[in-house]
């Protein structure tokens, strides 16, 4: 079987700063991944290379989707890569605020259709029936992420936590094979960090969606991540297990700090 | 009446006094070298009128017009600050208006005026600005909104889609210097969909490349794209006839068997036919931004780089709503080259632009029914002002009244007239928000 994420050699330059340099690593098909470390380490530029949103300038990026043959990430488009089956969340959230959570999560189950503005004009039985169908399945994410109730709110009035959900929600509406969660726990309080840790889980084990996931938050990740990266100053400096990250000499000192300073959580 | 108020209020005062008079002298007589101090002179002896309600000095009259917005703008917020009264009748309102029967009398009320306008309007003026000046801006502000409102891109050279529905037109039917595709002279319904089409792709060609553009810079660049299809207008005089332009647009006419009917200089005939389309084209509309379309629209406005991570192509979208907008521009320009049977360059010109883009603004963005409202009234004003002109009344004047209109309801109603419902949201929200956050 092969993996899920392939990624070999990238180096991403922005004039003459290095934001990646070299980075290699690969995903199961499955699994949680966490890439870890410390600020300007490079995890959004990875995830925004992964992503297509920066193009890095050596290397290459390839993605095994489950049914069809491998794809090239690097030189597409965001919109096309996310039509492949990988779908994102971002930092700082990124919502519609002018749409309710509905149709925040309805563009993304509808998205990957064509355009049909004829068919929108006329409103004709296929128009009517994909409606029908994106309108069924933004009900059945809402429900998995829990929020129904919150449907007809506009996005920008919900809090924090419910807006990383519904982010999550918006990306499972385009059917992805992998989730990029980029900082999901940032801003949310403490019995939120529990259910979207719940949440990540269930994503994985009943949609069958892998994960990939940034996070600072060590307790999350340690005890979500099957395997972890650890990126420092556009390398990487460690990869392993939960246990095996924690006894890693250059992580400690690098990113973890000592049991003796704050911070190892 | 405090004493800081007083203070304020002079200090208000003192920079009302100089931008008034400012305005006088700008919009007042020319001056030369003979007579340098002519305008200045002028903006205080030369008489004006509000409307024909009072009659006085220029610079008074603007200073008047300034003192009064500033008061009204100041006690207007007073009594919304701490006035309850004013919340629970707005949201009164606003459930009414949420009603769908409402909402359906509403519209069947408005089409029964529409189609009863004309027994009541006879002036002659009145009934050839209400096709010309009214109804066809309709049409154009429509356009914009989907372009402005709905995908949140900023054209300032719209007046280029309805100059090409125009010169389309007068092609057609045979009135250019360029030989017709169809011989000459034929009817201008068959140049409708031909100039409908033309100026969609031109909405593509433009689209195309700029739209890779965000706002300020596109502004500029379709701002030029205006200002290139004047200038190819004026000076390809073999194709378009040059700064002349052309006089012999062919009204509408129908045979279809026995029926027979031709749309003379009568505007009323006129006015039903562009009624139909406004209808037709705000059904369109309509249904676009309800749909996946309109969704994905609101989407890239809000948040390119997300829209983009959900797999819609933003490019794509951006030119549709370019070549949608630009078809009603066109559909306007035959109408204009039909009715009033002639055509120059100096008809598109920027002024044009800004105008449809102050009724757009002024209806409310992204608002269908707020647009429409929005043009007939500043249209409405505008015809009135040059109807009956009040004394001392210059002609440059017109864009003090609706610059002081427009500051007085971004204060009042920044969203617009009827601001639409997914742009107001985002601004309830936000501003609670921010509340919360205090």
């Amino acid at each position: 079987m092969t993996n899920l994420f392939e990624v070999s050699n990238i180096t991403l330059r922005f004039g003459g700063v290095v934001s990646l340099s070299n980075v290699s690593l690969y995903q199961k098909r499955g699994e949680i991944l966490a890439v870890i470390g410390p600020n300007g380490a490079g995890k959004t530029s990875l995830f925004n290379s992964l992503t297509g949103v920066y193009q890095p300038q050596e290397g290459s990026i390839t993605f095994n989707p489950k049914e069809g043959e491998p794809i090239s990430i690097i030189g597409k488009k965001p919109h096309v890569i996310s039509h492949t089956g990988v779908a994102r969340t971002f930092q700082a959230s990124r919502m519609f605020n002018a749409l309710t959570t509905f149709e925040n999560v309805k563009i993304g189950a509808e998205s990957h259709k064509g355009i049909g503005a004829i068919g929108a004009i006329l409103r004709g039985p296929a128009t009517r029936k994909d409606e029908k169908y994106s309108d069924a399945r933004t009900w059945d994410l809402l429900d998995f992420v829990g929020l129904r109730a919150k449907a007809n709110y506009i996005a920008s009035s919900l809090s924090y936590g419910e807006r990383r959900r519904l982010e999550i929600a918006r990306g499972l509406a385009t059917n992805p094979e992998v989730l990029l969660l980029d900082e999901p726990a940032a801003g949310t309080n403490p019995s939120e960090k529990l259910e979207l840790t719940d949440l990540i889980r269930k994503v994985r084990d009943q949609m069958g969606v892998s994960i990939l996931l940034i996070e600072h938050d060590m307790k999350l990740v340690m005890s979500l991540a099957e395997r972890l990266y650890v990126l420092n100053f556009g390398s990487v400096i460690a990869e392993g297990t939960p246990d095996e990250i924690r006894a890693n000499q250059n992580v400690v000192d690098a990113y973890l700090g000592t049991t003796t300073a704050e911070g190892a959580n | 009446m405090n004493l800081p108020f007083i203070k304020k209020l002079s200090t208000k005062a003192l920079i009302i006094l100089i931008s008034s008079e400012l305005a006088a002298v700008v919009t007042g007589p020319p001056g030369n070298g003979d007579t340098p101090w002519v305008g200045f002179h002028d903006s205080i002896t030369q008489k004006a009128s509000f409307f024909g309600l009072f009659v006085t000095g220029r610079w008074a009259l603007f200073y008047a017009i300034g003192i009064i917005s500033y008061l009204a703008v100041h006690f207007f917020k007073k009594l919304n600050s701490n006035n309850s009264a004013m919340d629970s009748l707005r949201s009164q309102y606003s459930s009414v208006a949420k009603n769908k029967y409402f909402k359906l009398a509403a519209v069947l009320v408005i089409g029964v005026l529409a189609i009863l306008l004309p027994t009541v309007i006879t002036d002659p003026f009145w009934r050839e600005a209400m096709v010309s000046q009214i109804a066809v801006f309709v049409l154009l502000a429509l356009g914009l909104n989907v372009v402005v409102g709905f995908a949140g891109l900023l054209d300032l050279g719209f007046v280029a889609f309805y100059a090409v529905g125009a010169y389309a037109t007068a092609w057609c039917t045979g009135a250019l210097p360029m030989p017709p595709i169809f011989g000459s002279h034929v009817n201008p319904f068959f140049a409708i969909p031909i100039a409908i089409i033309l100026a969609m792709v031109a909405g593509v060609i433009l689209g195309i490349p700029t739209l890779r553009l965000r706002g300020d810079y596109l502004a500029i660049v379709t701002l030029g794209f205006g200002e290139i299809i004047t200038l190819f207008a004026n000076n390809l005089t073999g194709i378009t006839g040059g700064a002349q332009g052309t006089e012999q647009v062919p009204h509408f006419s129908l045979h279809i068997g026995p029926l027979k009917y031709i749309w003379g200089l009568d505007p009323v005939p006129y006015y039903y036919l562009v009624i139909g389309f406004v209808i037709l084209f705000i059904f369109i509309f309509y249904s676009l931004e309800h749909s996946r379309v309109g969704r994905a629209w609101t989407a890239i406005r809000e948040d390119e780089v997300a829209a983009e991570s959900l797999g819609i192509n933003p490019l794509k979208y951006k030119v549709m709503a370019f070549a949608i907008g630009a078809a009603s521009a066109g559909f306007a320009g035959v109408m204009t080259a039909a009715q009033s049977n002639f055509l120059t360059p100096a008809t598109f010109t920027l002024a044009l632009s800004i105008n449809i883009l102050v009724l757009v603004i002024f209806g409310g963005m992204g608002s269908i029914f707020g647009v429409v409202f929005g043009a007939i009234v500043i249209q409405t004003i505008t015809m009135y002002l040059i109807h009956t002109p009040p004394a001392g009344y210059q002609p440059p004047d017109l864009y003090i009244y609706i610059g002081a209109l427009l500051v007085i309801m971004m204060i009042f109603r920044p969203g617009g007239l009827f601001p639409a419902r997914r742009r107001q949201r985002a601004d309830v929200a936000t501003s609670s928000l921010e509340n919360s956050n205090d």
